[in-house]
């Protein structure tokens, strides 16, 4: 995204009688810096990214260890062992809180880069050319729009159980994960490419679109120089809160009892610990707190992005 | 006439779409093999005689493709089969529990909707004032609290902590609340009623507030304060009608994903509900209510698609009909 900003905006070709430009990327943190929802999002989200990147070297328990059943016990309130308790199965709910968050960002991250390449792709062609590739691109999106996300997801979940056994792919790791960050990602670019397509039915006819035509601008040019640049601003924003959402996404499926068994993810902590709610009430909101923050957290980014890049949205 | 061509071809787009979803979920769950053989894969003693006449039984003896024109022609008849778990006609049962999800999430639309529009006008007439922060920071707060994590807040504080609000199903077993199954009902929809709307509230008002402040920096808005048309009726009835146009499309959304959401806000509450039925027959593989239950959440969503579309046509000169 921030690479076709960059690209856009050749700092010299904007308005040559002015001092050298500082760059968008300059202009954008500076402007991004002064937003007070932005810097508290860019915060929360290095947290995350932090706790993903160390938490693996600091968590004081493996995830997968269940030696706390015995010591405190399962559901044992917060301690100085253990900062989160521990839930109903033993697990030391703060070292299984931190093994969620590398799990959460590869979703959000993986799912959203397929999204948005697809969406950028089927919405731009479609809105630039207009006409029947149009219509026949829209519907394709349509119907991308309305097949329920979560019956394909777990329908695939439960076909991988069945298919899977005595095939090389049982010995895949993280395969059913890996599966639901490629569906989530499938299932999520229509959005980007309706609004893609919006943003380019808008643009292609406004003055300054015809003019770069009529200075016989080439079609790549108007695309990439002039179309995509000034759509760039609703879809950077479509796209980080994307990402939150398709973390969301994993966290519900996995709520919904459909994770991956392998891998350590917040919903699935949700799922495990959710009918102990009454009695270890930490072992549930630990982790609901942690998605929370992760969502919170790119959707407050987002908000910067749309102050950085997009001042005339807000201002 | 333009108009007339053009909703007979989005009818008929809408018609292949629901044709193409419906033959996309058939033959991924069927992929996975008979339903019966799943089902019954488990249970000890199965002959594959019985297999066979179960299989019959259920209509489900033929190849795949003739199954589906099957199911097909008789959805087209309304009938969607009978369900394996319930042993009861499954149209009857997605309208009992459908029922319970509307019964729910409709009300939460609305209430979100008019909640959206005072703080979303509100706060685009008083931009960067301190009661705009107040409700952007609410509603992005609101926006990335994940809805089953808040409705999990709701029981831990309401139910559990202070015993006010039962956490659970749509109605009590016995002793209804003051002795009227009514109120006790009533009662029992506040939780599940209050996530969905928090949850719907903010990103309407997001919008709201944003197309507001667009709108109201335009000329016609200009225009008319000139003109002395007073501010309650410009806000309100001009620019209130402008900036909710391009609502239509989250709110469409927001309709017809009614019953795609509905499996998490039930899962939390135990509301016996669409989504409800449908996550416990994808465990238990009760076929038929999967397929029935996957038509009918996406028969909602392109249908209110479709009429999104049309009401823009309608009530915006500026879109063209192509």
């Amino acid at each position: 995204m921030s690479d076709q900003t960059i690209t856009a905006h050749p700092p010299s070709s904007a308005k040559p009688a002015r001092r050298p430009v500082k760059g968008i990327w300059r202009q954008g943190w500076q402007r991004f810096a002064r937003s007070r929802t932005g810097m508290l999002g860019l915060i929360l989200v290095l947290l995350v990214v932090a706790t993903a990147v160390v938490g693996p070297f600091v968590a004081p328990f493996d995830p997968q260890d269940q030696s706390p059943m015995i010591d405190p016990g399962a559901k044992a309130p917060p301690s100085w062992v253990h900062p989160l308790g521990t839930d109903r199965m033993g697990y030391d709910v703060a070292s299984r809180v931190i093994y969620g968050a590398p799990t959460a960002l590869a979703v959000g991250l993986g799912a959203m880069s397929i999204a948005s390449l697809i969406g950028v792709l089927v919405g731009g062609f479609a809105g630039y050319r207009g006409g029947t590739t149009d219509e026949v691109l829209m519907r394709f999106t349509d119907f991308f729009l309305v097949i329920p996300m979560f019956v394909v997801i777990l329908a695939v979940i439960r076909l991988l159980g069945v298919a899977v056994v005595n095939t090389p792919f049982e010995s895949v790791p993280y395969l059913n994960l890996g599966v639901i960050i490629l569906l989530i990602g499938v299932f999520s670019w229509a959005p980007i490419a309706r609004m893609t397509r919006a943003e380019f039915l808008r643009l292609k006819n406004q003055e300054f679109v015809e003019a770069a035509r009529c200075i016989g601008a080439t079609s790549g040019d108007i695309l990439f120089r002039h179309i995509l640049p000034n759509a760039l601003p609703s879809l950077v924003v479509i796209v980080a809160l994307g990402i939150g959402g398709a973390v969301l996404a994993e966290a519900m499926i996995g709520f919904l009892g459909f994770g991956d068994p392998a891998a350590v993810s917040w919903g699935q902590l949700l799922y495990f610990n959710y009918e102990a709610l009454k009695v270890a009430p930490w072992a549930s909101l630990s982790p609901g707190v942690a998605i929370f923050i992760t969502v919170l957290g790119f959707n407050l980014l987002a908000d910067g992005l749309t102050d950085a890049f997009n001042p005339r949205a807000k201002r | 006439m333009r108009i007339f061509v053009f909703l007979t071809r989005r009818m008929i787009f809408a018609a292949l779409l629901m044709l193409g979803v419906s033959a996309a979920i058939f033959f991924l769950v069927n992929s996975i093999g008979n339903p019966i053989e799943l089902m019954m894969a488990e249970t000890p003693g199965m002959t594959g005689e019985v297999i066979d006449r179960m299989k019959a039984y259920y209509g489900l003896d033929h190849p795949p493709m003739t199954r589906y024109l099957l199911w097909l022609s008789r959805i087209a008849q309304l009938d969607f089969g009978t369900s394996i778990v319930y042993n009861q006609p499954v149209g009857s049962l997605i309208v009992t529990w459908g029922w319970q999800t509307l019964k729910i999430q409709l009300p939460a639309i609305l209430i979100a909707l008019a909640i959206a529009i005072l703080f979303g006008v509100t706060a685009a007439r008083r931009q960067h004032s301190r009661s705009d922060f107040a409700v952007m920071a609410t509603a992005l707060l609101g926006q990335s609290l994940p809805a089953f994590f808040l409705g999990i807040l709701l029981i831990f504080i309401f139910s559990y902590s202070l015993d006010w609000l039962p956490s659970y199903g749509a109605y009590s077993t016995r002793n209804p609340l003051w002795g009227s199954p009514t109120l006790d009902a009533l009662w029992h929809m506040v939780l599940p009623v209050a996530m969905l709307t928090f949850f719907n509230t903010a990103t309407l008002t997001l919008l709201m507030r944003s197309n507001m402040v667009d709108v109201l920096k335009s000329d016609f808005i200009a225009a008319m304060r000139a003109s002395g048309i007073p501010e309650r009726r410009v806000i309100y009835v001009h620019a209130l009608r402008a900036a909710f146009i391009p609502m239509l499309t989250y709110l469409g959304l927001l309709i017809g994903l009614m019953l795609g959401t509905a499996p998490v806000t039930e899962s939390v509450f135990t509301w016996p509900g669409l989504g409800y039925l449908y996550i416990s027959a994808i465990h238990q593989l009760d076929y038929p209510v999967i397929m029935g239950a996957s038509a009918v959440i996406a028969f909602m969503l392109i249908c209110t698609t479709l009429l999104t579309d049309v009401i823009y046509v309608l009530i915006d000169p500026r879109i063209s009909l192509e």
